[in-house]
């Protein structure tokens, strides 16, 4: 399976290489006037005026930011009425799901378990995007609520490593064309 | 003659970071060679590629650890009297540690990943035996017991010589009253210490559970008890790799700028504030168990975010004042220090955006992973390690280094280190999976480009390690052992301004001898006291142990009926009981001249770790499950709990007031932890 870049991790890495460039200027800024011979007195006070900037800026930031994150979890809620229940085990070094395939337009909830160790449920949309994970982990279930629009086969990797065959781990998912069974 | 004239301060961290040093070169070899065999240059199966994976993980990280213990020691060594007996135990033990974890993943082939998540450690798919299992467990177990002692030294002493935690954190001097708070270093070694004890109680519960399951195959672990304990412990001690390091640059920066780093209200609430955040962020490691309780997610998520702020606002913003317009020279140590902060920013910028759950549910365990801790603890921690080991080296030659080398070091250094994390970080959000010995189809040109940068920062590592040896060689020919930085032999023209900044700082820090005990101007103490050093005192704490006894200790017949958690609450209980009592018996006059000098302190300090460790081993459901049946065995067996906590104590009364308790608070936290999470089959 080859991968692609899904379009919320191209988001999060543009967003990443801007902040780090904005970062890598002001730090050359800094120590472009390294040398210089200023007196601490005037740095300081005009260090503490854009502090408390930057300080008020970041606070406000985080509060938004994890605000937003909070707002926009990506676990499943509620008791899963109305989605079809697929089970997943994990196990040294492959996937069972049961059912295998859906058809499209399907909302599924996934129910996550494994037989031996930890495993990680990465599942991944035919063009090769990560689209969603959880871990498979023995002795409980997690759950991974999703809704297949596009048919296709999906791909499952396991993202836990789980000894030597980790990398060989991968299982698919089928989801069938609208009106197909 | 002071220990610092006789250089055996600088001898003593010389020979500890250098030993971290060698080992991040050992295990930088070996992560070459993964990324190599990730290129498909080199052919490694993935039988030896994932002991590689396992040994490399917990050898940078050692490696990180001991670096920082050393530099942060020797600065504290200036004003705090810090152990030498001590340090060298914790090197020992970590160095011993170590060679374990080599044996058990170079010749057992143990490969269960420094998270060694139950159970995989037990599921090796025919890769690795029981006992390369337990030798890695007891290898990392003796690293921890050497940061625990290291931490217990500094916190012993730091409070000793400052005061108790309202002086040493700076809370007096938030409230006015204390125009003289201790220096920043002092506060990063409060914060370090605790949180490091902390870890500890975490990491042995674990890894005596672990130790416990090979055994006693009848002792059931459950997994999310587990993966929360190993996540505390591991990302709270990689996490205190950074603020080590921070505590020695406030004494290294101000060499270079001229203007010292005081302590101020933002620092204080700055330390406070990392103390909480670096103690509640780990559970960003599970936020894909939906099964983890939804609130330690959020405190996680806020933690992870917030702990930015500190460093940004505080931190950061204060080394950067210090160096704007301060006629900063460059030279290889001031360069490394400047880049370093560079690369602390750059990476946990990238680590706070994984912070946030809706993100993390699209770069958990890809390779965005190693991308953002690559960034900071290479870029950053290690190079403000090489930083500290090229300050000493510079002040033994008595010049800095040339001036070419170090540009041509950090020049590859900084494109190798950052090509190298830019390829994480590109591949992770192309959904590569971490921890793959070979990469998913298309992927390995991101390896390949890899392998190149990191061979790009591997000549720039050796150009410096070059520079390095001719410092050494320089120094060595002087007979500069001297721990005090003397002022170097500049030339006139480049150097003047320099020269004199360094002799302005050699009065401020070093014209006079180091006070350990500012706090009310008391001398040093030589005979160090016990934890509680009046009779009320021990009484009081006596008579509590009395009552948690009482209350714990007649539940013995029909305890086969009580919930078997429930069960190892109430031993925790009796260990309590025990330890208070300890606490107080071991603070008697008598009992605590016993304790001093270098043969009571080793004892002390083998009671207050190896006590609570056989504690956890005793409720090993084969040891603990036969006696259940038996009246009298079983209350010996309570009893003996008891005795243990008593011990502990005994070792925890010679730590001092604020050590004392918190190790042993620590200790009794250990079987509170070990309730829900190992019982019977």
């Amino acid at each position: 399976m080859h991968l692609h870049y899904g379009t919320a991790q191209t988001l999060v890495a543009v967003v990443f290489l801007v902040i780090a460039l904005a970062l890598a200027v002001v730090f050359a800024a800094v120590a472009a006037h390294a040398g210089d011979e200023v007196q601490f007195a005037r740095v300081q006070a005009v260090g503490y005026w854009i502090r408390k900037r930057w300080l008020a800026f970041l606070v406000a930031l985080s509060v938004v930011v994890v605000g937003a994150s909070f707002a926009a979890l990506p676990y499943a809620s509620g008791s899963g009425a109305g989605r079809t229940r697929v089970s997943v085990t994990a196990g040294q070094f492959y996937w069972a799901l049961s059912p295998a395939q859906v058809v499209a337009g399907t909302a599924v909830r996934f129910l996550i378990t494994s037989r031996d160790v930890n495993h990680g449920f990465g599942l991944y949309d035919p063009e090769g995007q990560l689209i969603g994970e959880a871990q498979a982990m023995p002795g409980y279930t997690n759950t991974l609520d999703m809704t297949f629009a596009r048919a296709g086969h999906y791909r499952v990797l396991c993202l836990e490593y789980c000894g030597v065959g980790h990398h060989l781990m991968e299982g698919v998912f089928t989801v069938l064309p609208a009106g197909q069974r | 003659m002071s220990a610092r004239e006789s250089g055996t301060d600088r001898n003593i961290a010389g020979l500890v970071a250098l030993t971290g040093l060698a080992l991040f070169a050992v295990m930088g070899i070996a992560g070459l060679v993964m990324r190599l065999a990730q290129a498909n240059v080199l052919e490694v199966s993935p039988t030896w590629f994932y002991p590689l994976l396992t040994l490399h993980g917990v050898g940078m990280i050692t490696g990180a650890l001991l670096s920082g213990m050393g530099a942060l020691w020797f600065v504290l060594r200036t004003d705090v009297a810090l152990s030498v007996g001590r340090m060298i135990a914790a090197y020992v033990a970590i160095l011993l540690g170590t060679a374990a974890v080599l044996v058990a993943t170079v010749i057992g082939g143990f490969a269960a990943a420094w998270t060694f998540l139950w159970p995989l450690p037990f599921d090796a798919a025919g890769q690795w035996s029981t006992w390369a299992t337990v030798v890695f467990l007891v290898g990392v177990l003796l690293v921890g017991v050497g940061f625990l002692i290291y931490c217990i030294d500094v916190l012993e002493q730091i409070t000793r010589a400052f005061g108790g935690m309202s002086r040493t954190l700076g809370v007096d001097y938030l409230r006015g009253r204390d125009p003289s708070p201790p220096p920043p270093q002092i506060l990063a070694g409060v914060v370090v210490a605790m949180a490091g004890i902390a870890a500890s109680a975490a990491g042995t519960t674990i890894l005596v559970a672990l130790m416990v399951y090979s055994f006693d195959r009848g002792a059931h672990i459950d997994a999310l008890w587990a993966k929360n304990l190993t996540y505390f412990y591991g990302h709270t001690v990689a996490n205190l790799t950074i603020y080590l390091i921070i505590g020695a640059l406030y004494v290294l920066l101000p060499r270079y700028t001229g203007r010292p780093w005081k302590t101020t209200a933002p620092i204080v609430v700055g330390w406070l504030l990392t103390l909480i955040f670096v103690l509640t962020v780990y559970s960003h490691h599970l936020y894909m168990d939906t099964v983890q309780p939804r609130v330690l997610e959020y405190i996680s998520s806020a933690s992870s975010d917030a702990s930015a702020i500190p460093a940004a606002v505080v931190t950061i913003f204060s080394a950067m004042m210090l160096i704007w317009g301060s006629g900063y020279r460059w030279t290889l140590t001031s360069g490394l220090v400047y880049l370093g902060f560079a690369g602390w920013t750059i990476g946990g910028v990238g680590a706070v955006i994984d912070s946030l759950m809706p993100v993390n549910s699209r770069l958990h365990n890809t390779l965005w992973v190693p991308g953002h801790f690559h960034t900071y603890l290479l870029m950053g921690v290690m190079f403000w390690v090489f930083a500290f080991i090229a300050y000493l080296l510079e002040a033994a030659a008595g010049r800095p280094a040339r001036t070419l080398s170090a540009w041509v070091a950090l020049g590859l250094m900084v494109i190798g280190g950052y090509g190298l994390s830019a390829m994480w970080f590109a591949a992770g959000a192309l959904g590569v999976p971490r921890r793959y010995a070979v990469q998913p189809p298309g992927t390995t040109g991101y390896s390949l480009a890899a392998s190149i940068f990191t061979m790009i920062f591997a000549v720039g590592f050796l150009v410096m390690l070059a520079e390095f040896w001719t410092l050494a060689a320089a120094g060595l020919s002087q007979r500069r052992m001297t721990g005090v930085l003397d002022p170097w032999p500049m030339s006139r023209e480049n150097w003047l301004a320099f020269r004199q900044r360094l002799a302005l700082l050699d009065r401020e820090r070093f014209g006079r001898e180091p006070s350990v005990a500012p706090a009310g101007e008391r001398a040093p103490d030589p005979a160090p006291g016990p934890a509680l050093e009046r009779a009320r005192a021990r009484r009081s704490v006596a008579l509590a142990g009395l009552v948690v006894a009482i209350v714990t200790y007649p539940p013995i017949y029909g305890s086969a009926e009580n919930d078997l958690t429930i069960h190892h609450l109430i031993h925790a209980g009796q260990f309590l009981a025990g330890g208070l009592f300890g606490l107080a018996l071991g603070s008697l006059a008598p009992v605590s001249r016993r304790m001093r000098g270098g043969g009571g302190d080793a004892l002390a300090l083998v009671l207050a770790i190896a006590a609570p460790a056989a504690m956890l081993f005793a409720m090993a459901p084969r040891i603990y499950g036969p006696l259940e049946h038996h009246a009298v065995l079983h209350a010996a067996y309570h009893l003996g709990m008891g005795i243990l906590g008593l011990l502990a104590g005994l070792g925890c009364a010679r730590f001092g007031r604020v050590a004392g308790w918190f190790v042993l608070l620590a200790a009794v936290s250990m079987a509170l932890l070990w309730a829900p999470g190992v019982i019977g089959a």
